[in-house]
């Protein structure tokens, strides 16, 4: 009970006590910002664990004639671990990276913010808490789209918050809805609408899915994630590529395994089109990204594809494409925000931010690239990294559901992966090591900006080559559901 | 003895009060301390009786009646003391309060010298009056005879301050809120040509015999009631005098205009809607379907309308136009949820609006500037201000544990039972655009970068500060303990229905 609190509490109370430490004192501040990470970090795993291991524990209160329970099932308790662990590394990230921006107190005071309320739509215990949070979500990490102020910052800012708030709205209709039929929004292993018959459930469902798949970005509703890459690499990283996404794809797979559940789902027309909705956009998303010349774009457009990758697994409502499912969760989210950060050094070290001229920046920045390889390599799904299990999982999932169509877009989907980062890779080591190139990675801002980047890489190889380690949390979602 | 004679004389003297206090005023006009510390304390007051008078009418079953000056109903006015009143009272008393404690020593600086400012607490406190009385009242003749108080005294609140551009909006006001007066009265008049009487009561089971036998007469009627109205509560088309005069008005009386004044012109809507015609009549014109549309129309157009304004209080507004459609779509409805949300949400509203005013009057005193894009710098050297300005916009929005998410809840509840999916579609679209027009001026006053200007900006006295606090904790007070408002107006909404 103390952790979960202390899960939910260190951000805000980091985060408020940021935001009374003055501009200058910037030793100070990134001293608070780690603590309470690390102290919000270590609460969530100590939770999280707990409920693997089947042990429930809940905080639950009554408000407005509503009941407001946290606590995690182990869906709940995945997303946490992943969004907190990740949000460690981002804020070492930021030390490095901020150190050359400004507005320091305003970025942390809200990147501290954002994560309790990342923790709160992770143990949300019903319907109620997730939309209050998955709103809150938006409002948090609005001043962290727009840090830039430029014009076009503030541009995407509106454009962020216009999606988002649609399909928040979106959500509280569906809630109230699925409130007026069944009278309890709680989370537990049987679903809500379990053993309900109406033939409105299609159109709550796409209320859901619309709703959720705002933040999740499914097409068409993705416009909003690339021109969001206009905040500060770190955000786009944990924030567009983690955090805030999956907060998406966790809503989508609540509605599916604990308001509808998956029997319910397999009966009902519109979720028999959601596998194709998935496909398309695996596809379209990654074919996009090939032709995206803007790394940071690319990397977006790539983001919105892999995020599907989770939700097709899920759509597939076998529990080897639930596994498949989580694995990628995990895997993705490890790689993807080593990309980030190593776009965000290279445009930092050279100031290039186009593809087209990243030719031979790896001579430059050979620890980034090579990173940065490997990483590319993992979202190809290939054996040493943590992907091809993921992969290795949807597939299964999808042939087992009667659907040998979904690997044939997985293995299509790997291919195009292969044409969307391997050039760039080879690219930035061709031509011949000159004698002017200086190499870019020294001092103690790029220390703080690749070691987080480095680590998540051996983290990726390391989970690649021991898949069981990440197995039991794995075990425990699917085995919640099914 | 003393005390029961008070407490069942209680409607009266929360009727009466207001207005004997509005004609000590002007005798004292040259101490203005005083005349402040006499309304502040009359507004203390108010809200005690109508704490008082819920605590009795929550004790009660049924509705009871006063019949002024011991003349009882076909011939007296007839007072009706039940949970709608005591909620609406219980409203105005609680948005009176921080309003009249915000003016302490803040006025003059708006209005003009102290004659000036007494001749506005004049005509606050017969506002006042009036619209405690539009509670209260059972008999057709005094719901027109106090619209028309809180209609002139409103004018006046809005030329308060000597400018040629209030006196125009003033008049424009007075024009067309006379043209809405005509056409009620002229209902009420073929309501008496058709029934012989006044008061609702008898007005209402005597309309339950007749009126399938004059069909033309009643649908007329109606129409002079919903047109008139109309125009009073600024439903949209219907509202182009109320951006200009709640935006030209002194910030406390736009106050208490966008946030109480229409809600009475509402709650005289309603009664004679649901108390005199009764849902059968209004099933069979179909008006339910009608005040939903009107509703819908001015949620989306009033909040559009609102987004491209610059000018922050004409903004504000365009938001009250906007808001006024929730409370026509949750009449609409015609279910115990909606009109129990559409109930919950004026007073929320009430609030929230009142709020947003008076904060946007301090940030327009202070700075001077009036348009929203120039308020940049704002959040940082009123942090106070700009803190309230921020609840009560998430307020406005309806973020779950502030006021207005329980409204809109229960809105779209009764939005889902009667399965009318346009009511609950501009329901959430009205959230949105909601966000649209309010967050800039947030994003603006927080995260814009500061002028050399701004040095000298800073909250406001202490006055003003403790009735902004109060609005703020009112509205967090309302999302987080909603029940006993919302049990006030789950009854009223029940005793609504199941009349006529």
């Amino acid at each position: 009970m103390l952790f979960l609190i202390l899960a939910l509490l260190s951000g805000v109370v980091g985060g408020l006590i940021v935001a009374a430490i003055p501009e200058s004192r910037e030793r100070l501040r990134n001293l608070i910002v780690i603590l309470f990470t690390a102290l919000g970090t270590l609460s969530c795993w100590v939770v999280g664990i707990s409920a693997f291991s089947g042990q429930s524990i809940m905080l639950v209160g009554h408000i407005a004639g509503f009941t407001f329970s946290l606590g995690p099932d182990p869906l709940g308790a995945l997303f946490g671990i992943i969004a907190s662990s990740l949000w460690m590394f981002a804020a070492v990230y930021s030390f490095g990276y901020m150190s050359e921006k400004k507005r320091h107190r305003t970025y942390f005071t809200f990147f501290l913010l954002s994560f309790s309320v990342t923790l709160g739509v992770a143990f949300s215990g019903n319907l109620i808490v997730l939309y209050l949070f998955y709103e809150l979500l938006t409002f948090t990490t609005y001043p962290l789209v727009i840090h830039e102020r430029t014009p076009e910052a503030v541009k995407a800012g509106k454009k962020y918050f216009l999606y988002s708030l649609s399909g928040a709205g979106a959500i509280l209709v569906a809630v109230v809805f699925t409130y007026s039929m069944s009278g309890n929004l709680s989370f537990s292993d049987k679903p809500i609408l379990a053993g309900s018959v109406d033939p409105r459930l299609n159109w709550l469902l796409v209320l859901f899915i619309v709703g959720f798949g705002v933040k999740a970005a499914i097409m068409p509703l993705h416009r909003w994630l690339p021109s969001a890459m206009v905040a500060p690499t770190p955000v786009s990283a944990l924030l567009h590529a983690v955090a805030v996404v999956y907060s998406g794809v966790y809503g989508v797979l609540r509605v599916i395994y604990s308001v509808f559940g998956h029997e319910l789902i397999s009966q009902l027309s519109f979720g028999r089109v959601l596998p194709w909705i998935a496909a398309f956009t695996i596809l379209v998303g990654v074919i996009i990204a090939t032709r995206q010349d803007i790394l940071k774009r690319r990397l977006a457009y790539h983001t919105i594809s892999q995020l599907s990758y989770i939700l097709l697994g899920a759509f597939t409502l076998q529990p080897l494409g639930l596994a498949g499912a989580m694995l990628h969760m995990i895997s993705y989210s490890i790689l993807k925000v080593a990309l980030f950060f190593s776009a965000g050094i290279i445009s930092e070290q050279t100031g290039e931010t186009e593809i087209s001229k990243m030719i031979g920046v790896g001579w430059s920045l050979p620890k980034t690239m090579t990173i940065f390889g490997v990483a590319s390599l993992g979202m190809i799904g290939m054996l040493p990294l943590n992907t091809f299990w993921s992969k290795y999982y949807l597939m299964q999932g999808g042939v087992e559901g009667g659907r040998w169509q979904v690997a044939v877009v997985l293995i299509c989907s790997g291919i195009v992966n292969a044409f969307c980062f391997i050039p760039t890779v080879v690219d930035a080591f061709r031509g011949k090591r000159t004698e002017g190139v200086l190499n870019k990675e020294r001092g103690k801002r790029l220390f703080l900006m690749l070691t987080p980047t480095a680590i998540l890489a051996v983290v990726a190889i390391f989970i690649g080559l021991w898949p069981g380690s990440v197995w039991p949390g794995v075990e425990a979602v699917v085995d919640w559901f099914f | 003895m003393m005390t029961t004679a008070i407490s069942s004389n209680l409607p009266v003297f929360v009727v009466i009060a207001p207005f004997i206090v509005a004609f000590i005023l002007p005798t004292i006009s040259r101490r203005l301390r005083l005349v402040e510390s006499l309304t502040l304390v009359l507004s203390i007051l108010l809200v005690v009786g109508a704490g008082l008078l819920t605590h009795y009418v929550k004790a009660q079953d049924t509705a009871t009646f006063y019949s002024m000056g011991g003349w009882t109903a076909p011939w007296g006015i007839e007072l009706k003391i039940d949970s709608l009143s005591a909620f609406f009272v219980l409203v105005v008393a609680g948005v009176s309060l921080p309003v009249s404690m915000f003016s302490v020593a803040n006025l003059s600086g708006e209005v003009g010298n102290s004659y000036r400012t007494t001749r506005f607490y004049v005509l606050y406190l017969i506002l006042i009056g009036a619209l405690a009385g539009i509670a209260f009242t059972n008999d057709m003749f005094n719901v027109f005879v106090l619209i028309e108080v809180a209609t002139l005294s409103s004018c006046g609140l809005v030329s308060a301050r000597n400018e040629p551009v209030a006196a125009h909006a003033s008049f424009t006001y007075l024009i067309l809120s006379t043209l809405g007066s005509t056409l009620v009265l002229g209902g009420i008049g073929l309501i008496y040509i058709l029934t012989g009487h006044l008061n609702m009561r008898h007005v209402s089971a005597e309309l339950a015999q007749v009126w399938q036998s004059s069909p033309h007469v009643v649908w007329m009627a109606i129409s002079f009631f919903l047109v008139g109205f109309g125009v009073k509560t600024a439903i949209f088309p219907l509202h182009i005098w109320l951006p200009d005069a709640h935006s030209t008005a002194p910030s406390p009386a736009s106050a208490i205009l966008s946030g109480l004044a229409v809600k009475g012109f509402l709650l005289c809507l309603l009664k004679v809607l649901y108390n005199v015609f009764g849902h059968s009549i209004i099933f069979e014109f179909g008006i339910d379907r009608l005040l939903v549309l009107a509703g819908s129309i001015a949620i989306v157009a009033g909040s559009i309308f609102a987004i491209a304004q610059d000018e922050l209080k004409r903004r504000l507004a365009y938001s009250t136009v906007a808001q006024m459609g929730y409370l026509f779509l949750g009449l609409g409805l015609m279910n115990t949820q909606g009109l129990k949300g559409a109930l919950f949400y004026l007073a929320s509203h009430a609030i929230i609006k009142s709020a947003l005013f008076l904060t946007s009057g301090v940030i327009i005193s202070t700075t001077g500037k009036k348009n929203v894009r120039d308020l940049a710098g704002v959040g940082r050297k009123m942090p106070l201000t700009m803190a309230v300005f921020t609840i009560s916009s998430l307020g406005l929005i309806g973020i779950p544990l502030f006021s207005g998410f329980i409204g809109k809840w229960h809105l779209l509840l009764g939005g889902l039972e009667t399965g009318n999916f346009i009511s609950v579609l501009t329901i959430i679209a009205g959230s949105v655009l909601c966000a649209a027009y309010l967050l800039p001026v947030i994003r603006i006053a927080y995260f814009g970068s500061a002028p050399e200007e701004s040095k000298g900006w800073k909250d406001p006295g202490l006055p003003q500060k403790t009735s902004l606090v109060l609005l703020a904790a009112l509205i967090l007070f309302l999302g987080v303990f909603p029940d006993p408002i919302l049990e006030l107006a789950g009854s009223a909404a029940v005793n609504l229905l199941s009349s006529g």
